[in-house]
């Protein structure tokens, strides 16, 4: 038993630490500090550099262009790229199309779309939920007939991450209506400049637009951009939500964010005295971060363990729902340590004043998106209940 | 990086736990604690026999020189069968006190018995004033008549009344927070000026408080070594807090698992209770928790083998801190899902959590790691 890196493993994240540190442009750095959402413009120019060395889809066989890294490499990676603070790669892209392109597309799709996908040069979004299929995704009514080559879908989606920024979003769609919910389900990629859709913004409880509402209106869609089979797209997504696992638990953002916190509370002054001269402030910080390396270890323990793996095949729920708990526990603290002086609304262009209050008010999402805690604690008491 | 058992560790926590299987049930620790023994003899001798009092004794010294990770398997199954044998007093502290902190001539004497479980040794360094604070020694240590002798109060020494003798941390100079000017002691149980009052702690294990009366006592070394010594009680310290770590660990899981079971057979209102989301969902939270403890057992007996490593000290107060709350909260939640049965001593659920209480008050509680980690801050 034994918590270190082997001499490998700490010469590959030295080489990591180097990379990002000669190569992350220093603005990008001190804006996602200040704990400002990276721009598109950041992700992109950031990704074209990780992709130049594999590292944008570091999972991904290198044939693809990836660098086909273990577990433990890809976590390090994970690990120093937020340690920087840099953008991680485009989630839609690289973790989540991607695999299912691998793994269910034609090799047409594959030679088209992964190279594409790693260097962003398109930009994907997920169209899962809608207004009547939240948790329950199965019951999703957006809907597409077949009409010669083309599907014809005719629906709405909601809660579209990114969708204001993106070219394509892949989709679930119903192409049958009579069969069981899960079965009569299609795994499509869209591409959003097609006729008859249209993006609507929803603002989230930040005043931020990451949220968007999609609709689809007669919106003809070749069939070659189905993925998989016909009504086998509930596979996809299955396979989707749960394929990504590595950075699940966001241990990294975590012990960045309480870095940063702890920064903070040397700055921020009270009658004239450092925050973290206040005992009761530094114990909370000693608690979060004792509970982080908790999280660590036992992320560490599952994504790295075979025997742990069977043990609870339903880790990746421990992980998500102590993640998504820290992760919200940690912006409360930072919003409690600029206190007064984070209450400003501030325009995104002051990079050095990051929107911490509206950040701490949008990690309430954590808990309700890739399954709210409610769900991983069905999917836990499944396990270890019956 | 890795988090399996090797070979002789999975082994031995095999044979343990059928020991313990055997021995241990929570009836016969009922009719045990009944009798008012202060543990089983048998099952002290089958540990000997097992090899495990012998398991962190140097080889040299008729041990097989293991450490806080070889421990660990061990600390959870006694942490699991509620055990009251002697193991953490005289195997990891005692054992961990000579080992660091005597000479040869000492470890030759003392080492080998303690290894074959012939005899038995306790930890006396906590003192009533002193609560958490780590290096708090009253005890006075003189020289008289070209020996030594001893005046001080020792408290909630574990198995003191087992004990034929004590390691005892004194102070020669200085005053009782000052980290240099003691030195660790032995004292013969038997000896004039040595006063036990045995007690049991709420979670019915035995303890004493050893009040000294110019005591004859024997350093371990060279008494002015303060320095050794520090490194001695420190270490010491550490041994005892990765061990305990790893009985609430196995103390909560044993917890869970009877939550667990009970859910799944009792039923109310015509249908199984766990049935109802409310009790599913704290089950989950049980077991996130359960996790967590678990990875900060292994945390803890990691830096306490590695005590020079760059994590070790912080991982350490981390591991206490965390393993403690987290461990209470899967009792907490255990005893709440039993409901009444919950609340009676004659089941089991409820003694985890005395035994996990009593393992958060030693070697400093959640709050005071959380204190001196707090500290290590600025």
């Amino acid at each position: 038993m034994d918590l270190d890196l082997t001499p490998e493993q700490r010469a590959f994240r030295d080489e990591v630490r180097t990379f990002i540190r000669e190569k992350l442009p220093s603005e990008i750095r001190e804006r996602l500090r200040a704990g400002h959402p990276p721009r598109k413009q950041d992700t992109v120019a950031w990704q074209r550099i990780l992709n130049e060395r594999g590292w944008a889809a570091p999972h991904w066989p290198k044939r693809y262009g990836g660098a086909d890294l273990g577990p433990m490499e890809r976590l390090i990676l994970l690990d120093e790229t937020y340690r920087a603070p840099a953008p991680l790669p485009q989630v839609f892209n690289v973790g989540m199309l991607g695999p299912v392109l691998m793994k269910f597309g034609t090799p047409a799709q594959c030679d088209h779309f992964l190279p594409r996908l790693a260097n962003l040069d398109i930009w994907f979004c997920q169209g899962f939920s809608e207004p009547g299929s939240g948790s329950d995704l199965a019951s999703l009514r957006t809907a597409a007939r077949r009409e010669g080559d083309h599907y014809i879908v005719n629906g709405q989606k909601i809660w579209t991450t990114t969708a204001h920024l993106a070219d394509w979003v892949f989709a679930l769609v119903r192409t049958d209506t009579e069969a069981r919910k899960q079965e009569g389900i299609s795994f499509l990629l869209i591409d959003l400049r097609t006729p008859g859709i249209t993006i609507r913004p929803i603002h989230s409880i930040d005043g931020e637009h990451h949220l968007n509402e999609v609709f689809f209106d007669e919106v003809r869609v070749p069939v070659g951009n189905l993925v998989g089979q016909e009504n086998k797209g509930w596979d996809c997504a299955k396979f989707l939500l749960s394929n990504e696992r590595t950075g699940i638990a966001n241990v990294g953002l975590c012990r960045e964010r309480l870095d940063y916190a702890r920064e903070l509370a040397g700055r921020y002054t009270q009658a004239g005295k450092p925050l973290l001269d206040d005992p009761k402030l530094r114990a909370d910080i000693a608690m979060l971060e004792a509970e982080t390396r908790a999280l660590e270890i036992t992320n560490w323990r599952f994504l790295l363990t075979d025997s742990e793996q069977k043990r609870l095949p339903a880790f990746a729920s421990v992980l998500k729902l102590k993640g998504t708990e820290l992760q919200q526990e940690i912006n409360a603290l930072l919003a409690r340590i600029v206190g007064p002086g984070g209450l400003e609304r501030r325009s995104a262009d002051e990079v050095t004043h990051g929107p911490i209050a509206p950040r701490y008010f949008y990690s309430r999402a954590a808990s309700i998106y890739g399954g709210t805690t409610e769900v991983q604690k069905d999917i836990l008491a499944k396990a270890i209940v019956g | 990086m890795n988090f399996e058992l090797n070979e002789d560790q999975a082994a031995l926590a095999e044979s343990l736990s059928r020991l313990l299987a055997d021995r241990y049930g929570f009836e016969k620790r009922r009719a045990l604690t009944a009798s008012g023994a202060a543990h089983d003899e048998k099952t002290w001798a089958g540990l000997a026999e097992l090899g495990l009092t012998a398991l962190p004794v140097p080889e040299a010294l008729g041990g097989f020189g293991g450490g806080a990770r070889d421990l660990l398997p061990a600390m959870q199954a006694f942490g699991r069968s509620l055990s009251m044998e002697p193991f953490l007093a005289s195997a990891v502290l005692a054992g961990t006190a000579l080992r660091l902190g005597a000479d040869e001539a000492m470890q030759t004497r003392l080492l080998p018995g303690m290894a074959s479980g012939e005899i038995v040794s306790a930890w006396a360094h906590d003192e009533p004033a002193g609560r958490h604070a780590p290096l708090w020694v009253e005890t006075r240590a003189e020289r008289k008549d070209g020996g030594w002798k001893l005046d001080g109060i020792k408290s909630n020494v574990p198995a003191g009344g087992l004990a034929r003798y004590f390691v005892v941390s004194a102070r020669i100079a200085g005053a009782p927070a000052d980290a240099n000017g003691c030195a660790l002691f032995l004292v013969d149980a038997k000896d004039a000026g040595v006063a036990l009052r045995e007690f049991r702690l709420v979670d019915d294990t035995a303890a004493g408080e050893l009040v000294l009366t110019q005591a004859a006592a024997q350093p371990l070394a060279n008494p002015e070594d303060s320095t050794r010594t520090r490194l001695a009680i420190q270490g010491t310290v550490a041994a005892g807090i990765a061990a305990v770590c790893a009985d609430m660990s196995g103390a909560a899981q044993a917890a869970f698992d009877l939550a667990m079971d009970y859910l799944r057979t009792r039923k109310q209102f015509g249908r199984l209770i766990g049935e109802n989301q409310a009790l599913r969902h704290r089950a989950s939270e049980m077991l996130v928790s359960l996790e967590m403890a678990r990875s900060m057992a292994m945390a803890a007996a990691v830096a306490a083998d590695d005590a020079s490593a760059e994590d070790s000290a912080p991982d350490l107060h981390r591991a206490k801190l965390s393993v403690a709350r987290n461990a209470r909260n899967v009792a907490l939640g255990a005893i709440q899902l039993h409901g009444g049965i919950g609340m009676t001593e004659e089941y089991a659920v409820g003694h985890y959590l005395r035994r996990i209480h009593v393992l958060d008050q030693m070697f400093g509680d959640a709050d005071a790691h959380a204190a001196r980690l707090a500290a290590a801050l600025l």
